[in-house]
């Protein structure tokens, strides 16, 4: 770290003396498209600062009188402008022009199969988000710079602990079976199971296509659409170096709030070995504190409420650091890119660590007819973590707990020590952070190999083959700390490998013919797809020594497990587009596919689609050479797609033995509770979409806006059933749920001069979930806990207990001992999923200074807390202080003084106000649940970049920026959600906070490129 | 369907060029992980069943009965252990994930008997469906006596009655009873030869021992209905016992589940493991924090018990216990103050009376019991046989299986306080006895038989929500809730402190 920033300030006092004497030459130049290499005749091209200029000829090449420094101009429509430094040696100018994104007429996505494609022909929503927009909080996952910036696309975060997880649900909830609902990943053409590892700063730009449409060229899991990544290539001109480094730091915030009232004890009276906060109420006094220790001292402590939240000494400052490098470059039928990444994090969690190190290479070459193109990627994660005992313990000890006291705990007679511990009903938290790890190493290895071969002018044939390994080395290790009764630590081992490979290969037909203003292209492709996972792990869970960790160093019998799964499919599928004019395009798809998972006869399953776009603007005489409307669509689609979301061997029920069998040779079988259906069927998602895309005040606006009805039926997931059945669910084919959308997005430039431009985006989504039909006539359905699915709401619904109340809503308490009466029925609350969504952006420019943000809204959901039940019960939550732990006259509570007659209780008190008032209370769901409303500064980033003038006088950093990154700056939350961060969820369940997880943290931090 | 007709085409094409053959490609789905019913023996579910019947009767429901049936509360020290248990807490019993999940287990045991059963009787291996049956009508009563009104004749059959119908308890119990009486036929009719061997881990395949032992099960469930008021419906159950003629578990005919327990992490007998000792030999948590009421061990040292001996360490000179429930964390009820479980480590390495030895066998039914069942039956008249004799050779039996010297037999039954000639109430005489035996080893029987005849007259827990409410079943659970609470809700109050069970009067 130390020596990288060394080394950028020794590069900028080396400026100076890289400035070059001037004198005027003819270079030549030549401009061509970034991703083909195909010469742009008709460039323009601009001495900067002079009236000299000239075009691109038919070869796209150019000559011009230039001196080393001046600044070249080239633009052509359709393609970002760039400026181009003449070097002093250089006599031949390569200059390679991007698309420019921001043109919506022009605009070029990465369409099926990462063909390229004008956007202007795609029937369904689409959008780009580019790699600077993606990197612009420098996340290290390139999900989470993706979060709020696309219409229709929610992303949520959750547990932070060195490596967050990531929740990603395109236009809604399709799917019953909770972790099916994200789209399919699809890299430099191949689908992979998984993106997190990617380098976000190898991405060129992630296209997000939203419809079912992808599934046709990728098969079913395209039905939640798909996030298409294409990673950088090298430049056709000037090879170029650049260098990153960015550090943040992290801090913990929004922990769920504690009283400070009361201390450690029982029933109002002081004891100093119990944990949990039922004691009196804090004095300032010094009390004895835990058993005596060893040499007879007994340990005392100060009981009276700390000034702060004693519980955030447990966290600390979380570091990241990221350093990138990368290399690239080519010519006119070369490209390379090369890059590496170091990505260290230190968690808020002391110990907690996870570092991740890449390097990728993505080349290609053109041999005549045949282009080639491969890429590698090979990632090294490691990850050392404590499991989630210290802050769950942290949750229910007394507010005067001093935890910096509790570090030694090696030390025997230090009150850290398991042995002195204070109580034995709770370990010491950082024993348990020093004693308890799980380390994991990941090695991922990613590539492609592609070749594209042009048979005739109007007919290529490309075989694309696709590896994706990953291998995943795990151990989990508890010390062993031996001790009397429950402070007693077994130590244990287990280590466990996944090995996970995934083979993938097209083989594509592509052909296209004009026939004058009709053009036509018939795409022909064959797929086939072969995961293999080899998982096992040996423990134990009785170690002989507390510091040599291997099973073989143990007592009793060695455990272990092994399983293999294999999943394989075929498909065959083509698309055919036809197209009037270039303003009307129509386009069919089909797929059939044969899956492993299903039985012979219901394996096979076709599915098809078609979709149509209108470029009103062009074909309409009264809209040409408009100067309000620059680009005008309408678009459509219609989609049926089938899906298998069945995991392989789910048609039988497996046998395993448990209760401590094998008993030598005597074996015991008992079978699976998910009761099989070896008749399971494709499920199918009819989907249809409209929408219009406009751009006016030549290219300042634009408007993107669409409705998107979809409707899943018949689908494959594991139902919950009534333990009567024998079986804890089984696997049906049933359910039905629609999803009506609308998705708005807009952005302009609201000031554009030469110095300051200011941009400003903003997108809606609107989702209208509802479950219509459930299984077997049933109206409401457990799905994780509190969540449900009932028919005519929205899935998944937060139902939860809730107090007998009045017409009123008052509480009403039981006449006798006026406790508040808990309801029999549940009461339903409302939808876990936020149905209103909205991100906004803004960017301002100026003179080298930008300043990037990132808003996300989110309104309308509901959450669950399963952190404050156990709160209660541990009496560190505040409401359990909020009586004196007197008994007290239940608020706006009433007796029922003869049925349907209510009274309001001003007198009656509850029959106590202790641990067992307290604890019954916080099984009443509905003192834990809130609205899940929130407003998060989800990114800022303000940079400065040197100015090209002042390194035009050298010739050797092209680009400098240095800037100040932060994520969740800030958040407002629902008044009542005083929990957790709303974002979180669990079990991908939506709307669910869980003591397992790390609490939130807000990261802050500055970062620096150069370009060389 | 011409583009579906090309499609496929065109596959099959690319296809023969890339694979041999599409069927060979796609059959990778059969699991390479785990047997199917298919691939095992009767044998090989059977052995697993029945140790899972007695994990869930000597962990999970011997515990609940052990509480509730005035055998066990805590330390000081481990005053919020159990706190559900204390306070009668039934909406935290029923929890999804922090509860009690008696019905859950309860219906996954009898789904492996249900499985056995129908594979059984397709075969025809009638030993096999004779034992399911007999094992499905225990827990299905057994759920009863926790739940009242539940799914029989639409349980277990997975998707065909995915909402299953409640009946009424003492339909429950009948139709438990029949199909009790269905499996003791079976098994009487299997050939010979065909019974199981090592397998049947509880009588290793003795026909005869089945057969007693469905018919004691079946006596328990008529003495449970004793208060209802059907005198002419048990009449004629017993009329069909002694029809059958094999009679009851007696003496030395413990139903014990001996699976081969090892001194092995996770292969340990489980009530050991639990409540005694880890396999590194350290005391368990339970260990800790459990101890014997103040009651229980009045009641033994009021009648000289030699047993107390065996089962608890004492504290001194003395045998102290705690208040079930106590509020208050007492310096004279922590741990070190009173007497907790003995075992061989405080027993010079000798077996203790409920800690013998890591892989000493499970009870799921002791001979003892069934002696008292017995007497009971027959001071009630429905039996002949002297119930004197029966509860004497009960005590008998419970003291050699608490370790008890039979010699000091006749010492202890000369005491008044236990001689059953000197009892002015026989039955009372008889169910205090049985307390004492049953202690810790089949506890739910003891809050049954309080919930059934009010003896003996326990204190009530310290935390209950009013003195005068007991506990009197659960609530049926949140999964039931949340998956069928339209047949859950149909049957009234599920109340704990309030709504009965059927044979509660």
């Amino acid at each position: 770290m130390i020596f990288y920033k060394k080394c950028f300030f020794l590069l900028l006092l080396w400026l100076p003396g890289l400035v070059a004497f001037a004198q005027k030459s003819e270079i030549a130049g030549r401009v061509i498209e970034q991703t083909t290499g195909d010469p742009l005749p008709g460039a323009n091209i601009i001495l900067k600062g002079s009236s000299d200029a000239t075009i691109a000829n038919e070869k796209g090449e150019f000559r011009m009188q230039t001196e080393a420094g001046d600044i070249l101009v080239v633009s052509f429509i359709g393609f970002e402008t760039r400026e181009i430094i003449v070097d002093r040696n250089a006599s031949a100018l390569t200059i390679a022009m991007k698309e420019d994104v921001n043109q919506l007429s022009e605009i070029m996505v990465t369409g099926a199969l990462g063909i390229k494609r004008a956007a202007r022909e795609l029937g369904g929503g689409s959008q780009v988000v580019g790699s600077e927009n993606l990197n612009q909080a420098k996340t290290i996952n390139p999900l989470n710079g993706l979060t709020s910036k696309v219409a229709g696309l929610r992303i949520n975060m959750y547990d932070s602990k060195v490596d967050p997880q990531i929740q990603i649900t395109m236009r809604g909830t399709r799917s019953l079976n909770r972790s099916k609902n994200a789209p399919i990943y699809v890299v430099d053409g191949v689908p992979v199971p998984d993106i997190s590892r990617i380098n976000p700063n190898d991405i060129e730009s992630v296209t997000v296509l939203k419809g079912a449409n992808a599934a046709a060229l990728y098969g079913s899991e395209g039905v939640n659409g798909a996030l298409m990544v294409t990673t950088k290539t090298g430049n056709r001109d000037k090879g170029r170096v650049t260098f990153g480094h960015t550090t943040t730091f992290s801090n913990v915030y929004m922990l769920p709030p504690a009283q400070t009232q009361y201390g450690q004890g029982v029933n109002g009276v002081y004891n100093a070995t119990q944990a949990e906060s039922w004691g009196p109420a804090f004095d300032g006094s010094m009390k004895d504190f835990g058993p005596k220790l060893p040499d007879g001292t007994q340990p005392q402590a100060l009981y009276a409420a700390p000034g702060s939240d004693n519980r955030l000494d447990l966290f600390q400052t979380g570091v990241n650091m990221q350093n990138d490098i990368s290399f690239s470059g080519g010519d006119e039928k070369t490209t390379y890119f090369f890059s590496v990444q170091d990505a260290a994090i230190k968690g808020i969690i002391p110990e907690d660590k996870s570092r991740r190190t890449g390097a990728r290479f993505n080349g290609s070459r053109n041999f005549g007819k045949l282009k080639t193109a491969y890429n590698i990627n090979y990632v090294y994660f490691t990850k050392n973590t404590t499991p989630d005992g210290p802050w769950i313990t942290a949750y229910s000890l007394p507010a005067n707990f001093d935890f910096n006291s509790m570090k030694d705990w090696q030390n025997p007679l230090a009150i850290g020590n398991p042995n002195n511990f204070f109580t034995d009903l709770q370990k010491n938290p950082y024993h348990q952070i020093d004693n308890i790890r799980d380390e994991s190493e990941q090695q991922n290895l990613n590539g492609k190999i592609e070749l594209d071969y042009e048979v005739t002018p109007w007919f290529n044939a490309m075989y694309r083959l696709g590896l994706y390994n990953n291998n995943v080395q795990t151990r989990s290790t508890t010390g062993k700390f031996e001790a009397a009764g429950r402070r007693n630590v077994n130590g244990s081992v287990n280590d466990g490998t996944n090995n996970f490979r995934r083979l993938n290969g097209d083989l594509i037909l592509n052909f296209h013919k004009d026939f004058g203003k009709f053009t036509t292209r018939l795409l022909l492709g064959q797929n086939f797809r072969a995961d293999n996972t080899k998982a096992s792990s040996i423990s134990t869970s009785n170690l002989l020594l507390p510091d040599v960790f291997n099973p073989g160093t143990r007592i009793g019998e060695l455990t272990g497990s092994s399983s293999i799964t294999e999943y394989r499919s075929l498909a065959g599928y083509g698309e055919f587009t036809a197209g009037y004019n270039n303003y009307l395009f129509l386009t069919f798809t089909g797929r059939n596919e044969w899956v492993s998972v299903l039985s012979q006869e219901n394996r096979s399953y076709f599915y098809p689609g078609v979709s149509a776009s209108f470029v009103f603007n062009e074909a309409i005489p009264a809209f040409k050479d408009n100067n309000f409307l620059s680009f005008g669509k309408l678009f459509g689609s219609w989609n049926k797609t089938g899906n298998v979301t069945l995991d392989p061997y789910s048609l039988n029920n497996p046998y395993t033995q448990s209760n401590g069998f094998p008993f030598g040779n005597l074996v015991g079988f008992t079978p699976g509770l998910r009761y099989p259906n070896p008749n399971i069927q494709p499920e199918f998602v009819t989907s249809f979409e409209v929408g219009t895309q406009l751009s006016f005040f030549n290219n300042r606006l634009h408007f993107e806006g669409s409705y998107v009805f979809s409707d899943s039926k018949g689908q494959i997931f594991n139902a919950t059933t009534s333990r009567a059945t024998g079986y804890s669910s089984a696997v049906v084919n049933a359910g039905r749920l629609t999803n009506s959308i609308v998705e708005l997005s807009v952005s302009g430039d609201v000031v554009r001069t030469n110095d300051l431009k200011w941009n400003v985006g903003f997108n809606f989504t609107h989702i209208n979930n509802q479950v219509k039909e459930l299984y077997e006539g049933l109206r409401s359905f457990n799905i994780f806990r509190q969540s449900y699915a009932n028919i005519g709401q929205a899935y998944p619904s937060l139902q939860v207990s809730d107090y007998q109340r009045d017409p009123q809503g008052r509480v009403v308490v039981d006449a006798a001992t006026g406790d508040p009466l808990v309801a029999a029925d549940p009461r339903h609350l409302g939808t876990m999923v936020p149905p209103y969504q909205m991100g906004l952006n803004t960017n301002v420019n100026y003179k080298g200074f930008n300043l990037g943000a990132q808003f996300d809204w989110r309104m309308g959901g509901w959450l669950y807390s399963e952190i404050v039940p156990r709160m209660y019960t541990a009496g560190t939550e505040p409401r359990t202080a909020e009586f004196g732990r007197e008994a007290f006259v239940y608020p706006n509570s009433v007796i029922e003084t003869s049925p349907g007659v209510f009274t309001e209780n001003t007198e009656l008190k509850t029959s106590g106000g202790g641990k067992a008032f307290w604890t019954k209370q916080g099984e009443v769901q509905i003192n834990t649940a809130a609205k899940s409303d929130f407003f998060k500064l989800r990114e800022l980033n303000v940079s400065y970049s040197l100015p090209t003038a002042l390194l035009a006088k050298q010739r050797f950093v092209r680009d400098a920026t240095i800037g100040f990154v932060a994520t969740n700056l800030f958040i407002i939350r629902h008044k009542d959600n005083k929990y957790g961060d709303p974002e979180y969820l669990y079990n991908s369940t939506d709307g669910y906070l869980s003591f397992r997880q790390v609490p939130p943290y807000r990261t802050y931090g500055f970062n620096v490129n150069v370009t060389f | 369907m011409k583009m579906k007709y090309i499609l496929k085409l065109t596959f099959c094409l690319f296809a023969a060029l890339n694979i041999t053959s599409c069927s060979d490609f796609l059959d990778v789905n059969n699991n390479p992980n785990a047997p199917v019913s298919e691939n095992l023996s009767l044998g090989a579910k059977l052995s697993a069943a029945l140790v899972s019947s007695v994990v869930q009767e000597t962990g999970q429901l011997n515990q609940i009965g052990a509480f509730w049936g005035g055998y066990w509360g805590t330390t000081s020290e481990g005053i919020n252990n159990f706190i559900d248990l204390k306070t009668y807490n039934g909406p935290a019993i029923r929890h999804q994930r922090d509860g009690i999940p008696v019905w859950e287990t309860g219906y996954a045991n009898l789904l492996y008997y249900q499985l056995i059963r129908e594979e059984a009787t397709a075969e025809g291996a009638l030993f096999y469906s004779g034992v399911a049956k007999i094992m499905q009508g225990w827990h299905f009563m057994h759920l009863v006596d926790v739940y009242n009104n539940l799914p029989f004749d639409d349980a277990l059959q997975g998707t065909v009655h995915p909402t299953p119908r409640y009946e009424e308890g003492r339909v429950v119990y009948e139709k438990s009873i029949n199909l009790i009486t269905e499996g003791i036929e079976d098994i009487k009719n299997a050939p010979a030869g065909t019974e199981a061997g090592a397998d049947d881990v509880m009588f290793t395949g003795n026909k005869t021992r089945w057969v007693k032992f469905g018919n004691t099960v079946k006596l328990r469930a008529l003495l449970r209905q004793s208060e209802v008021g059907d005198q002419g419906y048990i009449t004629a159950e017993i009329g069909k016992i002694q029809a059958e003629g094999s009679g009851y578990l007696g003496a030395g005919a413990s139903a014990l589940v001996q699976p081969g327990y090892l001194t092995t992490a996770g292969k340990l007998n489980p009530f050991w493991e639990n409540y005694y000792r880890t396999v590194q030999n350290v005391s368990t948590a339970n260990h800790q924090d459990i101890r014997p009421t103040a009651f229980l061990i009045n009641t033994y040292k009021q009648r000289n018990d030699p047993r107390l001996a065996t089962l608890y360490v004492a504290v001194g000179t003395d045998y102290k216990g705690v208040l079930f429930g106590n509020p208050n964390a007492e310096p004279e009820y922590e741990r070190a103050n009173t007497s907790a479980f003995k075992g061989p480590n405080e027993n010079g390495n000798a077996p203790a009376g409920l800690f013998k030895s890591a892989t000493q066998a499970s009870v799921l039914m002791g001979s003892f019991e069934s002696l008292f069942l017995q007497a009971e039956a027959a001071q009630r008249g429905w039996i002949t046989g002297s119930a004197k004799s029966l509860y004497e050779s009960a005590i008998q039996e419970s003291f050699k299986y608490l370790e008890v010297n039979t010699g000091a037999f006749a010492a202890y039954n000369a005491q008044p306080l236990v001689n059953f000639d000197n009892a002015t109430n026989k039955i009372e005489r008889i169910i205090e006895q049985k307390w004492l035996a049953l202690n810790s080893i089949s506890s739910l029987e003891a809050w049954s038989d309080y919930r059934r005849l009010g003896i003996p007259a326990l204190p009530n827990s310290l935390d209950a929500p009013s003195p005068a409410s007991f506990p009197l079943r659960f609530m049926y659970p949140e999964s039931e809730r949340q998956t069928n609470n339209e047949e859950a809700s149909r049957h009234g109050s599920d109340d704990v402190t309030q709504a009965k069970v059927w044979w509660d009067k």
